[in-house]
């Protein structure tokens, strides 16, 4: 079974997890969506680190150590961020984190990585505005995706037959104008949000 | 007179040096801290990683060539010596006010 579901908080991620193991899906792999399979409802701890590798060698030597430590690597790769740990050894820790700080980091890398990307794709739109390729004002004012000349001064059926036939068409424009600067204020949002679970569980221990 | 900017070091760092003072791979640095901390300081994986991370950068420790493929294996460098030096000296003369003090 495959879920898409997006998340900033870490916290309510691996509850969720968890739930989904008690509900008799076990969580085997994360790619673009989740992954399940079928198995037994059981009690299971999955933790979550936010993490991203420059070399493999830096990679394996982060994962052998927590095996080490009785946490399973069950997904996440070199460049994914997120990754995914589940408790194996039942004396071990609790969590993957002793304190405050570690625990907060996480939250505070995962917060670097959305504003890098948005403060990455504004140059981007910036070339775009420059070569009059989009306009972000239409934002504001839709009127500015239609291109057919003198169709807001036409009227009856003759604008309703300009119109609708534009249409389809302003979409698809629509989508490539607004993709940049919606994507930027989306990253700088999760950006933020993610800040704040940060201050918030440096506060919480 | 100005201090080492790093001090005083807090508790799970300065076992982490303590523990470095002959080269360990992750998994064993936990293990020794909690024996040096007398079972005070136990450390969880994500933790230590992260603490490890930060003292390579501040160069009071460093990596090491190890025969296992899979671990990186580190050790204290000078200047992590001469920190934990500053800082027992820190805490001896604290122990030394505190004697006369309180008896």
């Amino acid at each position: 079974m495959r879920k898409c579901k997006f998340f900033i908080n870490f916290d309510k991620e691996e509850q969720w997890l968890n739930d989904m193991a008690k509900q008799g899906h076990r969580f085997i792999n994360k790619s673009s969506n989740y992954e399940f399979q079928p198995a037994k409802p059981e009690n299971r701890l999955i933790k979550i680190d936010f993490r991203t590798f420059k070399k493999q060698a830096d990679f394996e030597d982060y994962r052998a150590l927590f095996e080490d430590s009785g946490w399973k690597h069950i997904a996440g790769t070199k460049k994914s961020g997120s990754q995914y740990f589940e408790k194996i050894d039942e004396h071990g820790n609790e969590d993957i984190f002793s304190d405050a700080d570690s625990k907060a980091g996480r939250y505070q890398r995962l917060s670097k990585m959305w504003l890098t990307l948005a403060v990455f794709y504004i140059p981007i739109l910036v070339v775009l505005i420059l070569t009059n390729t989009v306009d972000p004002t239409a934002l504001l004012n839709p009127k500015l995706l239609y291109f057919t000349p003198g169709l807001w001064e036409r009227t009856g059926a003759y604008f309703w037959r300009s119109f609708l036939f534009e249409t389809p068409f302003v979409f698809f424009r629509g989508f490539f104008w607004f993709f940049f600067p919606v994507m930027i204020i989306l990253y700088f949002a999760f950006g933020i949000k993610a800040n704040m679970h940060y201050q918030k569980t440096l506060e919480k221990l | 007179m100005s201090r080492d900017k790093n001090l005083p070091l807090t508790e799970t760092v300065f076992y982490i040096l303590l523990a470095l003072m002959e080269p360990a791979h992750g998994y064993l640095i936990i293990q020794k801290v909690e024996e040096l901390s007398g079972g005070q300081v136990r450390m969880a994986a994500g933790t230590l990683y992260g603490a490890v991370e930060n003292l390579v950068k501040l160069k009071l420790i460093q990596p090491v060539k190890s025969e296992d493929s899979r671990r990186k294996v580190y050790v204290i460098t000078e200047k992590g010596i001469e920190t934990l030096r500053l800082d027992f000296a820190r805490m001896n003369h604290m122990i030394e006010v505190t004697k006369k003090i309180l008896g």
